[in-house]
């Protein structure tokens, strides 16, 4: 047996530590050898963290017990995102994890609720979805698994404490034979002719080779931003919320199964229930409100004591040109940032473990086949999010500075089609790969106010009064199916109960 | 509707039966045009799912229309040598140890394995021994699909007589005159034969209605090939399961199995080989002279399908690529999605937008799908040396790269063939990947080789367990 391909992980958060438990679960340890380094210096960035139902894919992947790892996180359970006063003030609409209704002629149940809707036979779209009724009523339950039952058509996320999530992949992943080296790097040396990273050298002095660099220093982007000098493609026309003040308050009673986003004056207001506390956080654009005014703002609408001194952070929306390039793979905040509006930051990470690994070079040398796939299928994931979180931005009443700004903007051509498209006649394309399915577009679209002028007519061809029918049944089963769910802080407190920090 | 053969019909039958009952009406102005003599179909997998909205019933195909089963196509040739290899509709291969098959292949390659790709194939090996059918339980648990072989021309009359129960009026019409709007966005009306016909949509599959509205330059396509004899054999017995496409010199011949006889399509390079010479290449194959003319194939496609209120299908829309069942794919493709994209408004129809950005998605996946052929090709001869520079898009170069590089499938959008399709085509067009995913290698060789014969084995199991195709006819005869 030749030598061992020599992995290593710079920085240890949430992407550092995923990364090495996924590579812990998934490459021979005879062949590879895999290090992290981490400073206990440098703190993370971790904030209350709400998550996307892929996340449990990742955990099943890894082979984690829910259970241990809802007690070691503090988790507690998500259905969707509730947005409150997007569009308009005073209106809310959840964004589920779940489809709307289910097959009731050769349409999609879409269409048929449109013309519904436009008959004025139809209840609010969001009556025929399971866990946005369930949410509605703080309700939760894990999917039955009976394939024709409402209480099995949705999907779930968590909402978890990403400090703490790193802690126990930590654990997880030392245990087997992921090995971490404290210190902080100093010097990123690289090979003179072929420009790879050769090794990165620590305070200590110690000098660590590697014939791969997985990057995940955050923000600073030290390998593939500072050494390689991948630039950042910015996106702040779009996208151009700078800054978030973050702070923790006391639990409150009103424990939801799902995120809360509220639109602010120059942003959005994140609350995010964990079982030890609230997370919450008001992302904002700083051309139109100070620090001080975001923090005050965000402290006056808590819903319990704060736990903390507010706390702020300053991004720039946007990726690296290139999350991959020469032998080092930039994740998490060192390839790119998206304001967490969807709660898109894991699951990026989730998608460039996952690319990595099954594009792992086979030696030292790399195929440029490899990295030009993955950064590929990464630009896919990126654009596909960035279209989709401009479109809440841009459907709104423009009562404030940064909300005339945003209402008026150019958007992508790509987006513009897409809306185009929906109202003309609900069309929303489905993709194979990447986020968002049209269930998701279809929540947006319509809370935000943007409605379908009519729909595929092939729905026509059912009665009125068996349309009718239908829709009434469905929506009662749904009723129904939601209020035999216990309450979430019941499902949680019976369920993984976590031990007070 | 206007035009006539094949995609006048399907798309009469399929908006006949999808929106009849919400009042539209559907006239056909039949042209007459129909397939030329000889002419035989391939219907992919996909096909045969679109069969049971158009209402066609494999007794209906069988009996009207000489129909065989289709369980891919064989490439006889096209390596320089004799070898063959057949492009199934099926698994290649099962997964194992939690990694693709081609991965555990491609080390087993390296390593000095003979066994090529096709043969963990259960739906190659079951075509190769005249198996098809399906299986109760599966050994392999592989998936096996089959689409169909058709005459053209009685595909085309069972379409119309679909046509007529489905309450399609038709009329002939010899000379169509499009009469268009005051602002030639639109067309208002046809003229047929002296009458006045006004119509809110048009359907057109001649092409003469579009080219009105269409100021657009054509998008340049061509195949390799452009000149086509047709000719036909004795049916072969027992009657295969897959076409064949051999490569010649300066082209290929396809041969196509019906019941009643194999359709021949000699596809020739006019640069290369005379029309005289190509007949007599036919005639010597044919065992008869060849006095037809040669079809010219003239190559080009329609930038936008959907201009207006007119709608071009089948060959009005552009030239298919002339393999892998290409005609048929794109033919359903467009009619399903103007099934789905009906306009909702007679005025304004946003969708052209749509269907136009689909279907030219759709065509460039298709014809990446038979260009890889073409550059893959290993012949030596001036003609194939010229297709294989033939210049290919971003996209198949980059799926070509990354197979060749790992064994892994670039996806694009619009997607028409399978992976393991491509699988089959591109390891029988002779690429062993560079590399593989290294975690393939804790598994143990003697653990590796066992999973092989295992496979193996259990493909001949379940080839053993098939039915003819002969049974497999008569059972859909009825």
């Amino acid at each position: 047996m030749g030598r061992r391909f020599d992995l290593v992980i710079v920085g240890g958060g949430t992407a550092g530590w995923m990364c090495a438990a996924a590579c812990a679960a998934k490459l021979d340890r005879s062949r590879f050898r895999i290090r992290l380094i981490e400073s206990e210096e440098i703190g993370t960035v971790g904030v209350g963290e709400a998550t996307l139902p892929q996340m449990k894919d990742f955990n099943d992947f890894l082979g984690l017990d829910e259970v241990e790892f809802m007690q070691a996180t503090q988790a507690s359970f998500k259905l969707g995102i509730e947005f409150v006063n997007w569009g308009r003030e005073g209106d809310r609409y959840i964004h589920p994890f779940g489809t709307f209704g289910r097959p009731i002629g050769e349409a999609d149940f879409f269409s048929y609720w449109v013309r519904a809707h436009h008959n004025g036979t139809a209840a609010p779209l969001s009556d025929y979805c399971f866990p946005i009724v369930a949410a509605r009523q703080n309700h939760f339950m894990l999917p039955t698994g009976k394939a024709d039952d409402v209480r099995n058509a949705f999907a779930y996320a968590y909402h978890l404490d990403a400090f703490l999530y790193a802690r126990y992949l930590r654990r997880w992943a030392e245990e087997r034979g992921i090995e971490r080296v404290e210190g902080r790097i100093v010097d990123v040396e690289r090979d003179t002719e072929s420009g790879r990273v050769a090794a990165v050298t620590l305070q200590s002095d110690a000098r660590i080779e590697g014939d791969m660099f997985v990057d995940c220093s955050g923000f600073r982007s030290l390998l593939l931003g500072q050494a390689l000098g991948v630039e950042l493609e910015e996106w702040t026309h779009w996208l151009p919320c700078d800054r978030a003040v973050a702070v923790p308050s006391v639990r409150s009673t009103d424990f939801t199964p799902y995120t809360r986003s509220t639109r602010r004056k120059a942003g959005w207001q994140w609350r995010i229930p964990l079982q030890h506390r609230t997370g919450n956080g008001y992302v904002y654009a700083s051309q139109y409100i100070s620090d001080d005014e975001a923090a005050a703002a965000l402290l006056s609408s808590l819903d319990g004591e704060a736990l903390a001194e507010p706390r702020v952070l300053r991004f720039t929306a946007g990726k690296r040109r290139y999350a991959w390039a020469q032998n080092v793979v930039g994740m998490g905040l060192a390839g790119g940032f998206l304001e967490p509006l969807e709660s898109t930051s894991i699951y990026l990470v989730q998608m460039a473990i996952m690319h990595m690994l099954t594009l792992l070079p086979s030696g030292r040398t790399i195929d440029p086949a490899l990295p030009n796939e993955f950064n590929r299928v990464m630009d896919v994931e990126y654009d596909r999010i960035r279209d989709f979180l401009i479109l809440h931005y841009v459907a709104n009443d423009p009562a404030a500075p940064l909300w005339q700004q945003v209402t008026a903007m150019d958007i992508p051509q790509s987006l513009t089609a897409k809306i185009e498209r929906f109202r003309n006649r609900a069309y929303v394309e489905a993709y194979r790969d990447g986020l968002f399915g049209p269930p998701s577009w279809q929540a947006v679209f319509v809370g935000q106010g943007i409605m379908p002028a009519a729909a595929d007519r092939l729905a026509d061809a059912m009665p009125d009064a068996v349309l009718a029918d239908r829709l009434g049944k469905l929506a009662q089963t749904i009723e129904r199916g939601a209020a035999t769910a216990p309450l979430h802080a019941d499902f949680v407190a019976r369920y993984c109960p976590a031990p007070l920090p | 509707m206007h035009g006539g053969g094949v995609a006048a019909a399907m798309a009469a039958l399929a908006l006949a039966r999808a929106f009849g009952r919400l009042g539209v009406e559907l006239l056909w102005v039949d042209t007459g045009d129909g397939p030329s003599a000889h002419t035989a179909l391939t219907a992919p997998p996909d096909l045969a799912t679109f069969h049971r909205l158009l209402g066609l019933d494999d007794r209906a195909l069988t009996r009207g229309a000489a129909a065989t089963f289709n369980m891919g196509q064989q490439f006889a040739g096209w390596g320089g040598d004799d070898s063959a290899f057949l492009h199934a509709y099926g698994d290649a291969g099962t997964p194992f140890a939690s990694l693709p098959f081609l991965q555990h292949w491609t080390r087993a390659r390296h390593a000095g394995l003979g066994v090529g790709l096709e043969d963990f194939c259960l739906a190659a090996a079951a075509a190769k021994q005249g198996r098809t059918g399906g299986l109760a339980d599966s050994a392999t648990r592989q998936s096996v699909k089959t689409g169909w072989h058709v005459d053209a021309a009685a595909y085309a009359r069972l379409l119309r007589v679909g046509c007529v129960a489905a309450g399609v009026r038709i009329i002939k019409g010899q000379s169509v005159r499009p009469i268009p709007s005051d602002d030639a966005a639109r067309l208002d009306a046809v003229g047929v034969d002296g009458e006045t016909i006004a119509a809110d949509l048009f359907v057109d599959t001649r092409g003469t209605l579009i080219d009105l509205l269409d100021n657009d330059e054509m998008v340049p396509y061509a195949s390799p090939c452009d000149r086509l004899l047709r000719a036909s054999l004795a049916p072969f017995d027992p009657l295969p399961l897959y076409s064949r496409v051999a490569a010649h010199g300066a082209g290929w011949t396809a041969l196509t199995p019906l019941a009643d006889r194999t359709a021949v399509a000699f596809h020739y390079d006019s640069a290369c080989l005379s029309d005289d010479e190509a007949r007599t290449a036919l005639g010597a194959m044919t065992g008869r002279p060849v006095h037809d003319a040669a079809e010219m194939v003239e190559g080009g496609d329609r930038l936008r399908p959907w201009i207006g209120n007119v709608i071009a299908l089948g060959g009005a829309a552009g030239t298919p690529p002339p393999l892998d069942g290409a005609e048929l794919l794109l033919l359903q493709l467009g009619v399903a999605q103007l099934v789905l994209l009906w306009p909702l408004d007679r005025g304004a129809m946003p969708e052209a937008d749509i269907y136009n950005g689909e279907l030219n998605g759709s065509r460039a996946r298709v014809k990446d799908f038979t260009a890889q052929h073409f550059r893959l090709n290993g012949r030596a001869d001036a003609f194939w040396s010229a297709a294989r520079a033939r210049p290919i898009s971003d996209e198949l170069a980059a799926k070509i790269e990354l197979f060749s590089a790992r064994g892994m499938f670039a996806h694009f959008g619009h997607e028409a063939h399978v992976e393991d399709g491509w699988a089959l085509c591109m390891a029988g067009h002779a690429i062993v990947p560079r590399g593989f995913d290294p975690q393939i290698l804790s598994v143990e060789e003697p653990a590796l080789m066992r999973e092989f014969q295992r496979q193996l084995g259990a493909v001949a199991a379940d080839v053993r367990a098939m039915e003819s195709h002969a049974e497999a006819l008569v059972r859909a005869r009825g």
